[in-house]
């Protein structure tokens, strides 16, 4: 964020944000909400009588498979969301900022090792990079470490090498892969002349509504009302994203992806196909992509998890929340140009 | 906010009733379960605490759901022109409620549910190899006729796929619970399979025991749950890719287990 952006913003939200406040109507609130819960309860007790086979199998495979990503990934953006709370709300100004090494290329490197400390996996580092933005990291930063932190982070690592072990350099590849790239990226787009333009116009306003909180509201309604507008933004992205994921799935047939995995080059190409469809969390991905490890060379495994922490249909609908398609579009084809390279790399020493 | 509590109350009452396994591996059901109270009771507090916008609520689940037109960066964005802005918005608010709906109307009132065979069949029986070397022949030979007996579907699928030889099964009956996919390529043959899950619904793979039973159709359909003993044969069709079959002494038609996935 600028300077003057930040200015521009506190002056028009002081005007008209007391006025809005006074208007919210709390009990009738909380009364409605209860009431849909209880609805919610309600429905839900008395619909499994209605027993299975109500839908045709292919359907009923794509509503299980959807609801089985949202569910798997709902308690990863949760978490985000609670962590971008405190580092938003409850941490001081300057608690990563301070330490951090001032040069933009050191700076970086350092930033993509956060992961470390902040072991979230890639759909709870969208809300968690959003944070770091509103707390001063510029764009390019926010980037690096998004990219870099599904992948450096010590779940991953651990899932990782209980997976694959040091097997075919797998685990290195994916590490050093994920260092590389998010640093080439970060430094990629830091040299865009107006890196305000990356973002989406709502989250720049995203940015104007945070820079108005601190004064005189208590940090726990600003905790509960940044919740309020982190969910409602990951949401339906999340959902939109878990069900084109499902409907892929139930269309393509998995015997396609994996006729193609012992060329060196279309094995490559087949799992970064198969990572970006299937969205699966990066703390969890070695262990869904070790069956395949037999039929595919070790390259198409590398470029798996390397390419899919990073960019896939359930990502994709989640960073649209933040950055402008253009953005994702050219971070897309970045993220897939490298890490085939390095799954031909490793195909070619293996 | 909806959303939120629409998925959380359809994820606690799963985890309750005990069908949160399925769509997720049991190993993360208490991770899930304690981040979704704490939404939960985020959520609960948005609704007592009042947002600072109180018209914000319902109408805002949607990505586009702060471009207020007196949003101040949209002065900053002349690239984008006013003209125009209302409709989106308007299309946005659809969508997002579109979504909702379509959401509760999924995650609440249909009865949760296992794959199916259709998914069975799209993602090949057995195709999984990892998965299958679990049990080694090796391991398997000195066992006792309990053991046997306790064997897996994914148990079996692993030897069938390790040897072909049939001085190795002789004597040897299994005792399977596990739904019917129909063999592609053979009228006589259908695997009683089950998925195996590392993670959650998403990554299952199916694995099955071939059955050799001719005019199988009469007595089950695709996607029944049995329960079928018997021995193993050279497999009388000369259609599949399976050398070997399960030929069933008993065959009968059970209900769905309470954990359909193998693990």
């Amino acid at each position: 964020m600028t300077a003057p952006l930040r200015e521009r913003h506190l002056v028009d939200h002081t005007v008209d944000g007391p006025v809005r406040r006074r208007r919210s109507p709390r009990s009738r609130l909380l009364a409605v909400g209860a009431a849909v819960a209880l609805v919610l309860v309600a429905v839900r007790l008395v619909t499994p009588a209605l027993g299975p086979g109500l839908l045709p199998n292919t359907l009923q495979d794509f509503v299980t498979l959807t609801i089985s990503v949202i569910v798997e990934s709902m308690p990863f953006v949760l978490l985000g969301i609670v962590l971008s709370i405190v580092v938003q709300v409850w941490l001081p100004q300057a608690f990563f900022t301070s330490w951090l090494p001032k040069r933009p290329l050191p700076r970086r490197a350092v930033i993509s090792f956060l992961g470390m400390f902040l072991p979230v996996c890639e759909c709870g580092n969208v809300p968690l990079a959003r944070g770091l933005v509103l707390k001063g990291f510029t764009v390019s930063e926010s980037m690096t470490f998004l990219l870099a932190a599904p992948i450096l982070n010590p779940i991953t690592i651990i899932t990782t090498h209980q997976a694959f072990g040091w097997d075919g350099g797998i685990l290195v590849a994916r590490l050093v892969g994920g260092f590389v790239i998010a640093n080439l990226i970060g430094w990629l787009f830091s040299k865009h002349p107006d890196p305000e333009s990356l973002l989406t116009s709502s989250f720049a306003a995203e940015c104007a509504v945070a820079d108005d909180h601190g004064h005189g509201v208590s940090r726990l309604s600003q905790s509960v009302d940044l919740f309020r507008r982190e969910m409602s933004t990951m949401m339906p992205a999340l959902f939109i994203g878990a069900a084109i994921a499902g409907a892929i799935q139930t269309a393509v047939p998995r015997s396609v992806l994996v006729t193609l995995g012992s060329n060196p080059v279309w094995s490559v190409l087949a799992m970064m196909l198969l990572a970006f469809v299937i969205s699966i969390c990066s703390n969890v991905d070695a262990f869904f992509v070790l069956p395949f490890a037999s039929t595919f060379m070790p390259g198409g495994i590398a470029a798996f998890l390397v390419f899919g922490p990073i960019i896939d249909v359930k990502m994709l609908a989640l960073l649209r929340t933040t950055y402008r398609p253009r953005v994702l579009a050219q971070l897309t084809l970045v993220v897939a140009l490298t890490s085939a390279a390095i799954g031909l790399v490793v195909n070619f020493l293996a | 906010m909806l959303l939120t509590l629409v998925v959380g109350v359809a994820t606690l009452w799963l985890a309750a009733t005990g069908q949160l396994i399925l769509y997720i591996h049991p190993r993360y059901v208490v991770f899930t379960v304690i981040m979704i109270a704490i939404g939960m009771v985020l959520s609960i507090g948005v609704l007592a605490l009042a947002p600072a916008r109180g018209d914000d609520d319902h109408d805002h689940d949607h990505p586009g759901g702060h471009d207020h037109d007196d949003d101040p960066a949209a002065a900053l964005r002349p690239r984008r022109p006013r003209r125009g802005r209302a409709a989106a918005r308007g299309i946005a608010v659809g969508a997002g409620a579109l979504v909702t709906i379509v959401m509760a109307v999924a995650l609440v009132a249909l009865p949760p549910a296992t794959l199916t065979s259709a998914t069975a069949g799209q993602r090949d029986v057995n195709s999984s190899t990892a998965a299958l070397d679990g049990t080694s022949v090796d391991d398997a030979t000195g066992a006792s006729d309990e053991t046997y007996a306790s064997f897996s579907i994914l148990d079996w699928a692993g030897l069938l796929r390790q040897t072909t030889d049939l001085s190795f099964y002789q004597g040897k009956t299994a005792d399977l619970v596990g739904f019917v996919v129909p063999s592609g390529d053979d009228p006589d043959v259908f695997y009683v399979s089950r998925f195996i899950i590392t993670c959650c619904a998403v990554d299952a793979q199916p694995v099955g025991v071939p059955v050799y039973l001719p005019d199988w159709r009469e007595q089950v359909d695709a996607d029944d749950w049995i329960d079928v003993s018997g021995g193993f044969q050279a497999n009388q069709s000369g259609a599949t890719d399976d050398p070997i079959a399960l030929v069933p002494d008993e065959l009968e038609k059970v209900g769905q287990p309470r954990d359909p996935y193998l693990y």
